[in-house]
């Protein structure tokens, strides 16, 4: 096959709309439309497979039909660049936030956000988390200008919507009931060991990570927070930090 | 940010937050959950067993027929300002 013929051949894969490329045969009579149909239907449904894999909790909450169509969709408008499907649907709720029949669901991209950010962590390279009590040795004149090394598994999430509890009621994870506290939650998305976890971000705690993870000093990120959160207590949050592993070194 | 106050804050808040990771039952961000289902299955059959192979190929939910359906379980998370209802678009 040519590259043309290649092209033309992938890109009639995922449109319906496109001809049927020039110079199919087949052997056994019948039409190659029908053949390339078979074929073109298979494209669609292994990669709404690979998405609704990903995508559990997301799917759980619009319904596998709806889920299945919003797939085809975005399949249509954005198909894979790499042959590796653990990576495909990075850009999936950008997507489904501009897709007009999952606009009532507001809260949807964010859902999809925290399960992408999970399949990331999983994916992310094994490295042992910062061992807290090597922190006491340390003079307390360092401390202000200690930065440290993110975990590569650490994701911080933050949304409008109570995006954790959410996706945990839809993952399974907490029973399914209506959400008295309809607020804002940050998440943070971890895997020091074999398990990715997914834990709720206390006030400030979003802003703290962020900026520890790229970078800042401890004294400025500890401003960042506070300006971001009154409440922002660092004591819970650097234990909460140090406890759940995000971070593999300081310097 | 340097001065001795905000050195003596950060050296407090250090050892307090050492000393609760020590103690058993510690502070933890909450929702600390298993994960399963993350790992990506075989997802490259022939139409992952959802549709047989012949036929179903022209079926493609169109914009009109979507506006039917999300039947999944948002609609059952009731909250005060109503975002768990799924209006058709």
């Amino acid at each position: 096959m040519s590259l043309d013929t290649q092209t033309r051949f992938a890109v009639a894969l995922t449109d319906p709309a496109a001809p049927v490329p020039k110079g199919l045969a087949s052997w056994t009579g019948s039409q190659p439309e029908r053949r390339f149909a078979v074929y073109r239907n298979n494209v669609i449904a292994a990669l709404t497979g690979a998405l609704a894999a990903r995508f559990p909790a997301s799917q759980q909450i619009v319904g596998e039909a709806f889920f299945a169509a919003m797939a085809a969709d975005f399949i249509r408008a954005h198909p894979p660049r790499s042959p590796l499907l653990l990576s495909y649907g990075d850009d999936f709720a950008e997507f489904v936030e501009r897709f007009e029949p999952a606009k009532a669901i507001a809260y949807l991209p964010d859902v999809i956000r925290l399960e992408a950010a999970r399949g990331k962590a999983y994916h992310a390279a094994d490295v042992a988390s910062l061992d807290a009590a090597t922190l006491a040795a340390l003079s307390p004149a360092r401390l202000a200008d200690l930065v440290f090394v993110p975990h590569p598994s650490l994701c911080v999430l933050r949304s409008p919507h109570p995006v954790v509890t959410i996706w945990a009621m839809n993952a399974g994870e907490a029973a399914l009931q209506p959400i008295a506290n309809w607020a804002a939650e940050d998440a943070m998305v971890i895997r020091p060991h074999l398990i990715v976890e997914v834990r709720r971000l206390p006030p400030g705690g979003a802003a703290f990570l962020q900026a520890l993870a790229q970078g800042t000093c401890l004294a400025a990120a500890v401003d960042i927070a506070t300006e971001d959160a009154d409440a922002f207590d660092l004591s819970a949050n650097l234990a909460g930090a140090l406890q759940s592993g995000a971070f593999i070194a300081f310097r | 940010m340097k001065n001795s106050i905000a050195t003596l804050a950060l050296a407090g808040s250090l050892a307090s937050a050492l000393a609760t990771i020590a103690a058993p039952a510690a502070f933890a961000a909450e929702n600390s959950e298993k994960c399963y289902g993350v790992a990506m299955k075989g997802q490259n059959d022939c139409a992952a067993g959802k549709h047989d192979c012949a036929g179903k190929s022209t079926m493609d939910f169109d914009k009109g027929s979507f506006k039917l359906v999300p039947a999944g379980t948002c609609t059952s998370m009731k909250t005060p300002d109503g975002h768990g209802m799924l209006m058709p678009a």
